[in-house]
């Protein structure tokens, strides 16, 4: 079904229905009423026509009687009757027919035989038909309608005086077209006469032309007793007519009738005026009812139009209506509300759009700005530039005093960043301690900009007087060069900030290798996804050797990955990766739960190996972890003091209070915690004073730079001494040759760990490295050592 | 209509001889036994030769638009007067086969008399006025009267001898009835004139 949906057509279509309908109502009540009226008034003037026309047939009898009887009075005519000579009777006869228009005149004789009949003359003798018209009283006159020779007279006899009667005159007036036109013009009716005769009925006289007259002896009732009232048709035409008997025996009827469409004429017109009066106020109303469908639908239309500015967030124009009706009102209204979303709009924008903290734009906004400029540029053929940085240790400034101080930080990080680059699109703080930069159409490179802003930051950002220290790192990334979308800029901006920071350059410019280094994790996301499910990860354990005793208490486990094409993969090329993209808590998982069979496997083989796991900062944000490590132990019947985790300085500066609670329980189950490649971090002994470690692990970096450079030594040397001295047990990692071996010794340093002693191994080569080697020298350790890898280079 | 029974008839005969004349009288009664007026009787006697003819003279005079006497009996030969004693004028005629003639418009005495010489009735009318209409019996006899409003009339002496009486009257059949009546005397022949009751 179709539905009108525009008001202003509803409105329209509403009111010229209703009024069509009252229209049509009217017209047809008027019809109908018209229709009735019509009827009624054929009816009574056929009533009326009826005794006009009686009383004219009366008045014409009497006329004619009169005239018969000023005729019969006539002393020529009565002397010429009186002579009883047929042919002067004849003539005589005829001649004062013709003088009072009679066609038929005959003399009857007082014994009712015809005498003389200017119809048939010198006939024979007969009785006159009509007996009854001959009264004996010679006064008396009388008269009937008949048919004579097949044609309708209105008989009239008198008697001739001589002057007692001696016959009568009977004088027929022929009943004609004229008579009934005449009774036409006097009843306003048409006038038609019949007779039912010998050879049928037929008409006699009539106003009609010869096809109505066939029409109506057609539609003629065959036989009436009375006067009969009926419908005819008439060509087509109904007619309301009276069928009206003329004589006795009903052989001559009248039959008085009209036409209902002339009697409709009238109303016809009335109709047509009333019919043209419809159509005129229909057209008023219809223009009518579309000024006022407009007047509503217009202000309507331009509410509606406003409306749809404010929905597309044009605030700017105000509705102009004014109006006094409910429209106005809502208008006013609509203005209103329209002020009053720009206001809340600009607030939400604000709140959307920026940080609260800094007052600097934040992601959304960076966002948007990045796209929109990126549009711009490519259109202008402009370059880019993002900066992307975070703050070095800001966690551990956050942590450990305090978020107030955390966001003061932030607040003077930001004012500094505001002063140091000035010509900044854009400067936002993504979240954290993460900040960026947007520099349209520049063409340098932007490392004095980093450089800058590394120096701004070097000043030390006072709190309370106390000098807080934060550096950062920056990562640079230039549209279009470096990414033509937002997403990738973004990205390779972080990624050229992550290779600063690891390499600790302060910033760095994006380049392609990292961005390969990047599509390979990406792959090796998926073949890591199947290594642990193919089993393709194994663990090789390289023994923690005692310098004090040359025995082996203690193994480290390190993760291996036998790739089906590339062969061994080495950690550096995946670990970081899982470490990025969070898989290294399955990775890690994975890695203890094996190190805990292990362990349990060698346990049960008389091999008591305490078992060192590295875990990464990842790791310790996971409350789980310490409930994994219990059930592990548990399900293989481990003591925890079996296991040792290690865990690197930046592992726990990125949330230390997180990782105090993990780390703690952890201790709390008895498990050994280690931390590996100290010296490499930024982390105050103070701090790690407080963790429950029992191992210290000095970095690789240091050992082997040891031997040959002093100051080195005796960083080593005072870390042994401060480890000793916190009451833990100090590995040196990266032992590879007797020199560092007996160095170490000599600094009294507890366990060394490297190539000088053995590789990493795979389980059952460890339990048959250590059955051999253990408790011996370390001479022999490393004669046996180099000899093996003699056999391996071979 | 009217018709003239001859049932009963009681002659009063006047004892006469030879020329001997009495008067004979007559009752002119309808069937209900009612006197008849304006009746006419007369007396023809049998067998003997024709009557002279009278020179006699009558008037029939026209009052109000009525003729003066309505019925009149004359015997042939008579010449008739029509004075016109109204105030306006007046046309006689006559198309009665006995007597046919018209007069013209007079007033008074104007008009000459007719003569009427022929036996039979003949029917007077005015041409002017419709309603006026008078009889007059022409007979050849002179023993002739007409009846009173009591029906009575006496034909006054008539010599002994044997007579065909006659009686009619204008508003019955207008052919006499007839019956023979031998007259020796003085008497009474009394006819009965019944009205017939479909008239």
């Amino acid at each position: 079904m179709m539905r009108i949906q525009r008001l202003q057509t509803r409105i329209i279509v509403l009111f010229v229905a209703l009024l069509a309908l009252v229209q049509v109502a009217a017209f047809w009540f008027v019809n109908a009423a018209n229709s009735r009226n019509a009827q009624a008034k054929v009816a009574e003037e056929l009533t009326v026509g009826q005794r006009v026309f009686a009383r004219l047939l009366e008045q014409n009898a009497e006329k004619l009687k009169m005239s018969a009887r000023v005729l019969a009075a006539d002393f020529a005519f009565r002397e010429s009757i009186a002579t009883h000579d047929t042919g002067t009777i004849a003539s005589a006869l005829a001649n004062h027919g013709a003088r009072i228009g009679a066609e038929a005149m005959v003399f009857v004789d007082l014994e009712g035989q015809v005498v003389s009949d200017t119809l048939s003359p010198g006939g024979t003798t007969r009785a006159f038909e009509y007996p009854a018209l001959l009264k004996s009283d010679k006064n008396a006159a009388s008269a009937s309608m008949e048919v004579l020779d097949d044609r309708a007279f209105q008989l009239v006899a008198v008697p001739v005086l001589a002057p007692l009667p001696i016959g009568w005159v009977v004088m027929g007036f022929a009943v004609d077209d004229a008579l009934a036109s005449d009774l036409r013009q006097l009843t306003e009716l048409e006038v038609s006469f019949a007779t039912d005769g010998r050879g049928g009925r037929r008409i006699l006289a009539s106003t009609l032309d010869l096809r109505e007259q066939q029409s109506l002896l057609a539609s003629m009732p065959s036989q009436s007793n009375g006067v009969a009232r009926l419908v005819l048709k008439i060509g087509g035409v109904d007619h309301q007519a009276l069928v009206i008997p003329l004589d006795d025996t009903a052989q001559i009827v009248a039959v008085l009738h009209r036409s209902l469409d002339d009697a409709m004429a009238a109303f016809e017109r009335l109709r047509n005026t009333l019919f043209l009066l419809a159509a005129l106020s229909l057209t008023m109303s219809i223009l009518g009812s579309v000024a006022v469908a407009r007047n509503i639908t217009r202000p309507l239309e331009s509410l509606a139009t406003a409306a749809a500015r404010i929905e597309q967030g044009d605030y700017s124009a105000p509705v102009n209506l004014k109006r006094a009706d409910e429209i106005g009102v809502l208008a006013s209204s609509l203005n209103h509300m329209r002020g009053s979303i720009a206001d809340r709009e600009k607030r939400i924008l604000k709140l959307a759009y920026e940080d609260p903290l800094t007052d600097l734009a934040n992601r959304s906004r960076f966002s948007n700005e990045l796209e929109l400029a990126i549009t711009q540029a490519a259109l202008g053929d402009l370059r880019l530039t993002i900066l992307m940085m975070d703050l070095d240790r800001f966690k551990y400034v956050n942590d450990t005093l305090g978020h107030s101080v955390g966001d003061h930080v932030l607040r003077e990080v930001s004012a500094r960043l505001q002063r140091t680059v000035t010509r900044a699109e854009c400067i936002a703080r993504l979240g954290g301690d993460e900040f960026a930069i947007l520099v349209r159409d520049a063409n340098d490179d932007f490392t004095d900009t980093a450089r800058q802003i590394i120096a701004a930051l070097e000043a030390p950002i006072l709190y309370e007087g106390q000098p807080l220290d934060v550096g950062t790192s920056i990562g640079i990334a230039h549209y279009p060069e470096h990414g033509r979308d937002a997403q990738t800029l973004v990205r390779n901006a972080d990624i050229a900030m992550y290779a600063a920071k690891r390499n600790k350059t302060g910033f760095a410019t994006y380049e392609q290798h990292y961005d390969t280094s990047q599509q390979e994790h990406l792959s090796l996301l998926s073949e890591l996804r199947r290594a642990v499910e193919h089993n393709e990860l194994r663990l090789y354990y390289q023994p923690k050797v005692s310098l004090h005793s040359s025995h082996v208490s203690a193994v480290e486990a390190l993760i291996r990955w036998e790739h089906p094409t590339r062969g061994l993969v080495p950690p550096a090329q995946f670990i970081p990766f899982a470490e990025h993209t969070g898989y290294i808590k399955l990775l890690t998982r994975w890695v203890i739960r094996e190190a805990v069979r292990q362990c349990g496997e060698w346990l049960r083989s008389g091999l008591a190996l305490q078992v060192s796991v590295n875990i990464s900062a990842r790791d310790l944000m996971n409350r789980e972890l310490p409930e994994l490590v219990a059930e592990l132990l548990a399900q293989h019947d481990v003591t925890p003091g079996l296991l040792c985790l290690e865990i690197t300085e930046s592992g726990f500066m990125e949330d230390p209070a997180h990782a105090q609670k993990v780390l703690d329980r952890l201790d709390e189950l008895g498990v050994k915690l280690s931390i590996d490649d100290y010296g490499t971090g930024y982390s105050s002994l103070s701090y790690i004073m407080k963790l429950p470690v029992q191992e210290l692990k000095i970095d690789r970096s240091f050992i082997s730079r040891m031997a040959t450079d002093e100051e080195i030594s005796t960083i080593v040397r005072s870390t042994i001494d401060l480890g000793h001295n916190l009451g833990l047990q100090v590995v040196a990692e990266g032992v590879e040759d007797l020199a560092a071996w007996d160095m170490l010794r000599t600094l009294g340093c507890d366990d060394a760990q490297g190539y000088f002693m053995s590789k990493p191994l795979e389980p059952k080569a460890l339990a048959k490295w250590i059955r051999d080697f253990s408790g011996r020298p370390p001479t022999r350790i490393a004669a046996e050592a180099a000899a093996s890898v003699k056999v391996l280079k071979n | 209509m009217i018709a003239l029974r001859p049932i009963v008839g009681l002659v009063l005969l006047a004892s006469a001889s030879g020329a001997v004349a009495a008067d004979l009288t007559l009752d002119i009664r309808d069937a209900a036994g009612r006197p008849v007026a304006d009746a006419v009787v007369y007396a023809q006697p049998v067998g003997s030769a024709p009557l002279p003819r009278a020179d006699t003279r009558a008037t029939i005079d026209q009052v109000n638009k009525e003729f003066v006497p309505r019925v009149s009996i004359v015997q042939a030969g008579t010449q008739v007067f029509f004075p016109n004693s109204d105030n306006i004028r007046h046309s006689i005629y006559s198309f009665s086969p006995a007597k046919t003639f018209t007069t013209k418009l007079y007033s008074g005495r104007e008009a000459a008399p007719v003569l009427f010489d022929k036996t039979g009735l003949v029917v007077l009318g005015c041409n002017i006025h419709d309603t006026m209409v008078a009889w007059v019996f022409i007979v050849d006899t002179p023993w002739f009267a007409r009846t009173g409003a009591d029906g009575a009339a006496t034909l006054k002496s008539l010599p002994n001898g044997e007579y065909t009486l006659s009686a009619a009257a204008p508003s019955a059949n207008l052919k006499p009835r007839e019956t023979r009546v031998i007259v020796d005397g003085s008497g009474l022949v009394r006819f009965t004139i019944a009205l017939d009751a479909g008239a």
